[in-house]
């Protein structure tokens, strides 16, 4: 078999050091590491994503869901302030997920088809929930104990929904690197749905470029991207501007957006509702398609994941999020258009009308 | 042993050898054990090499390969069933227009809907026995901070979204990003993975006929 | 030189019915695939019980494979369903590995390592097959060593390695040969050596 991606030949040589060093150095043990001092589970959350968000790591990983087990691989990495991942299926379908600066792709080798979203430089292109004080009204944070998962120690720590609009997580903590070696995700009564359990996992200092290229070749593929728009300012996007009119207690609105998505060129507006461990986007966009396209509501799921989309006044309405799937649905059904567009920006959203 | 047959030997076992060479050296191989177990001790050597740790180095598979298929007919001599399927066509392309057009025209409809306590007890599966890690047994209703109490709806009776599943990777690609990096790799993960298996159904397909052996 | 044609030739030798043809595809294969399947199982004797089937199974199917995809690939995914029904119908946990601390950099391996099911003589040929590899490189000249690591270890194709090495695709392929030649003058001797104790322990 031979590799497809082209390297130049300064990574070439950069190759032949490496495995010249890669050679040399498998022997070598490295020093213990210390580990941090004893602190509040919520703590180890944060810890565990920042090292998420900002370590360079090489895993692979099984993932549990279902009945079915599948493999993944994921390679992480931040240089000068970028993020670059890439996520492969090392399984059959060989689909793979490669992030890379501020553009996403998605190849479909199995759909012969590749998706690439491009995000405008300006907006952040992560923004996750964090934990807060009013996040413990709604999970029940705690750390259950210590545990070795193959052989390293780890601090379990349960973060348990207080009712049953959301999903719950347990999560096996690295002692040193704080990194998840072990994740389930619960429902409210502790019932496991998916679980995701490192079989590898390296911390590189430094990981070529060459990394993020994509192993599937994509001739003859279908590539579908979004159009290159500036980014458009919420309020201008449309003359309506859209929002939920009631919200699952503890979700607040943390972002709002209009985007293009690939393969279209009509603008979507993108809400995200957060209560700070799950979030749920929603789309609206102008529904293109004629009236046989079914109004009735759909639903579908993607892995635990919910996705709910309905019908109002010709707009398509869809709500995705690590949430049951009640809770997209219900919000899906609560967004409404404004008359005169909301302020955007955080706390937009209430709880209750106004 | 002659240097150049073993020369394209080695190129042949990295598929660097002409066509036209391959085929003859082919031939060659398969009747000289000599030549195989050279061929077979280039295999050890990658493996070292890669460290592949764990695993037997002299795994002795050829040879009880070999005997078991002793026993069974030489193919070609048996004609070979062409199902419906016997074309290895492992995907179909979507149709263009279909997708420009957002239209749900497309019969594949690979994601499912799921109720979350529908789902099997995992924990004994895991070998995690269900005492182990101690999840809160009571689930407090929310406190009532907002006027308003919500009941939760049920989840309606929907049909399964046959919406293009272009439509819905998009939308999951975008999501993932404002979910946290614990939920988001939860759910790429789900994503990358062939939930319905179309990947492999053309195995599916030989297993039943192999059954039949 | 089309692309995959190494395999592509014996598959068809195997397809007119000839069965030494397919020794020489297990032969190249058997280690990648005990590996592929060691990710679903932790046994190495299961794991190679499993591969063992995906081979079989592979063979039977052959009629069918057109050659729209690598043999490998097709290959690799036989023996990832084989492994799944195997791990299924046992009713088994997803696959676990246990951790050993290796390299600088603070990064850390994980690898798997065989519990059981392995017989002393078993291991101690492994071990000393990987040792008489090692040591037949250590003290390869630097260019052979490199084009044969460069091969193996990174995948590189000829054509890569003679840019990397700045020197004509000729010259890799007769490095990369003369190394495996100075390697198996060692190693044929744990293989054939004596009382032939590499030979299949059943």
């Amino acid at each position: 078999m031979r590799p497809r991606s082209a390297r130049t030949s300064g990574q070439l040589l950069a190759l032949i050091l490496l495995s010249a060093a890669a050679w040399a150095a498998r022997a070598a043990q490295p020093a213990p590491a210390q580990s941090p001092p004893v602190s509040a589970p919520a703590d180890w959350l944060e810890r565990m994503n920042t090292a998420l968000t900002t370590r360079n790591y090489d895993g692979t990983f099984s993932h549990w869901h279902g009945g079915r087990v599948e493999l993944l691989r994921i390679i992480h990495r931040v240089q000068d302030g970028e993020v670059s991942e890439r996520l492969a299926s090392l399984d059959g379908s060989g689909r793979e997920f490669i992030r890379t600066g501020s553009s996403l792709a998605c190849y479909l080798p199995d759909k012969r088809t590749v998706l690439v979203e491009q995000r405008p430089r300006e907006q952040p292109l992560v923004g996750f929930p964090t934990v807060n004080d009013q996040t413990a009204r709604f999970y029940d944070i705690h750390e259950v104990g210590r545990t070795r998962v193959n052989r390293r120690e780890t601090h379990v720590i349960t973060v348990a929904p207080r009712d049953e609009y959301r999903y719950g997580y347990r999560l096996w903590i690295d002692d040193s690197t704080a990194m998840p070696l072990k994740t389930q995700l619960c429902d409210a009564h502790g019932n496991v749905i998916e679980q995701i359990v490192f079989a590898s996992l390296a911390l590189p200092a430094r990981i070529p470029d060459s990394a993020f290229k994509p192993e599937v070749s994509t001739d003859g593929f279908q590539w579908l991207r979004n159009a290159a728009t500036p980014p458009l300012p919420p309020a201008a996007a449309a003359a309506l501007a859209w929002n939920a009119m009631r919200l699952p207690p503890g979700f607040r609105m943390a972002m709002r957006a209009a985007q293009v998505m690939p393969g279209s060129s009509a603008p979507v507006d993108h809400l995200v509702f957060t209560d700070g461990v799950a979030s749920v986007s929603v789309f609206v966009e102008v529904q293109r398609a004629p009236a046989d396209q079914s109004a009735v509501a759909q639903s579908a799921a993607v892995g635990s994941s919910s996705a709910f989309s309905t019908v109002v006044d010709g707009h398509k309405i869809t709500a995705v999020g690590e949430v049951p799937p009640a809770t997209v649905q219900f919000i899906a059904t609560q967004v409404k258009a404004l008359e005169h567009p909301a302020p955007a920006g955080p706390g937009a959203g209430q709880d209750a009308p106004h | 042993m002659n240097e150049e047959l073993d020369s394209q030997l080695s190129a042949m076992f990295d598929d660097e050898l002409p066509s036209a060479e391959c085929e003859l050296l082919a031939r060659r191989l398969s009747r000289d054990e000599q030549l195989k177990a050279r061929w077979g001790r280039y295999a050890v050597m990658g493996a070292v090499i890669r460290a592949e740790r764990g695993l037997r180095l002299n795994v002795p598979l050829a040879g009880r390969v070999s005997a078991v298929l002793l026993a069974e007919p030489e193919l070609g001599s048996v004609p070979a069933t062409h199902g419906p399927r016997s074309s290895m066509r492992w995907w179909q392309p979507l149709a263009a227009t279909a997708v420009a057009a957002g239209v749900a025209a497309v019969a594949i409809v690979w994601l499912r809907t799921q109720s979350p306590l529908a789902g099997p007890m995992l924990t004994s599966q895991l070998g995690v026995p269900a005492t182990t890690v101690p999840v809160s047994a009571t689930i407090h209703p929310a406190p009532a901070a907002s006027a308003d109490s919500y009941v939760v709806p049920r989840p309606l009776k929907v049909a399964p979204m046959a919406v293009p599943s272009t439509e819905l990777a998009n939308y999951v690609v975008a999501h993932s990003i404002f979910s946290s990096p614990v939920a988001g790799r939860n759910l790429l993960s789900a994503f990358m993975t062939s939930e319905n298996g179309t990947a492999g159904a053309e195995e599916v397909q030989d297993e039943a006929k192999i059954g039949a052996h | 030189m089309g692309a995959d044609a190494s395999d592509l030739s014996l598959v068809r030798r195997v397809q007119r019915g000839d069965k030494g043809a397919f020794d020489a595809l297990v032969l190249k294969y058997q280690h990648k695939l005990v590996k592929l399947v060691m990710r679903y199982v932790r046994n190495a004797a299961e794991a190679e019980d499993i591969a063992q089937e995906a081979f079989i199974k592979a063979y039977r199917a052959l009629p069918q494979f057109r050659g729209d995809s690598a043999f490998y690939t097709w290959l690799y995914r036989i023996a990832i369903n084989t492994a799944k029904n195997a791990v299924v119908s046992r009713d088994r946990s997803p696959v676990e590995y246990d951790l050993d601390r290796n390299a600088g950099e603070e990064s850390y391996e994980m690898q798997g390592r065989m519990k059981d099911a392995e017989t002393p003589e078993g291991l101690v040929l492994t071990d000393e097959i990987r040792a008489t590899v090692n040591a037949a490189i250590e003290a390869l000249p630097e260019d052979l060593r490199t084009a044969i690591v460069l091969r193996e270890l990174e995948g590189l194709s000829y054509e890569e390695i003679a840019a990397a090495m700045d020197c004509p695709v000729g010259t890799v392929r007769s490095r990369i040969f003369r190394a495996r030649e100075a390697i198996d003058r060692r190693l044929r001797e744990v293989f054939e050596g004596g009382l032939g104790r590499a030979e299949e322990l059943g």
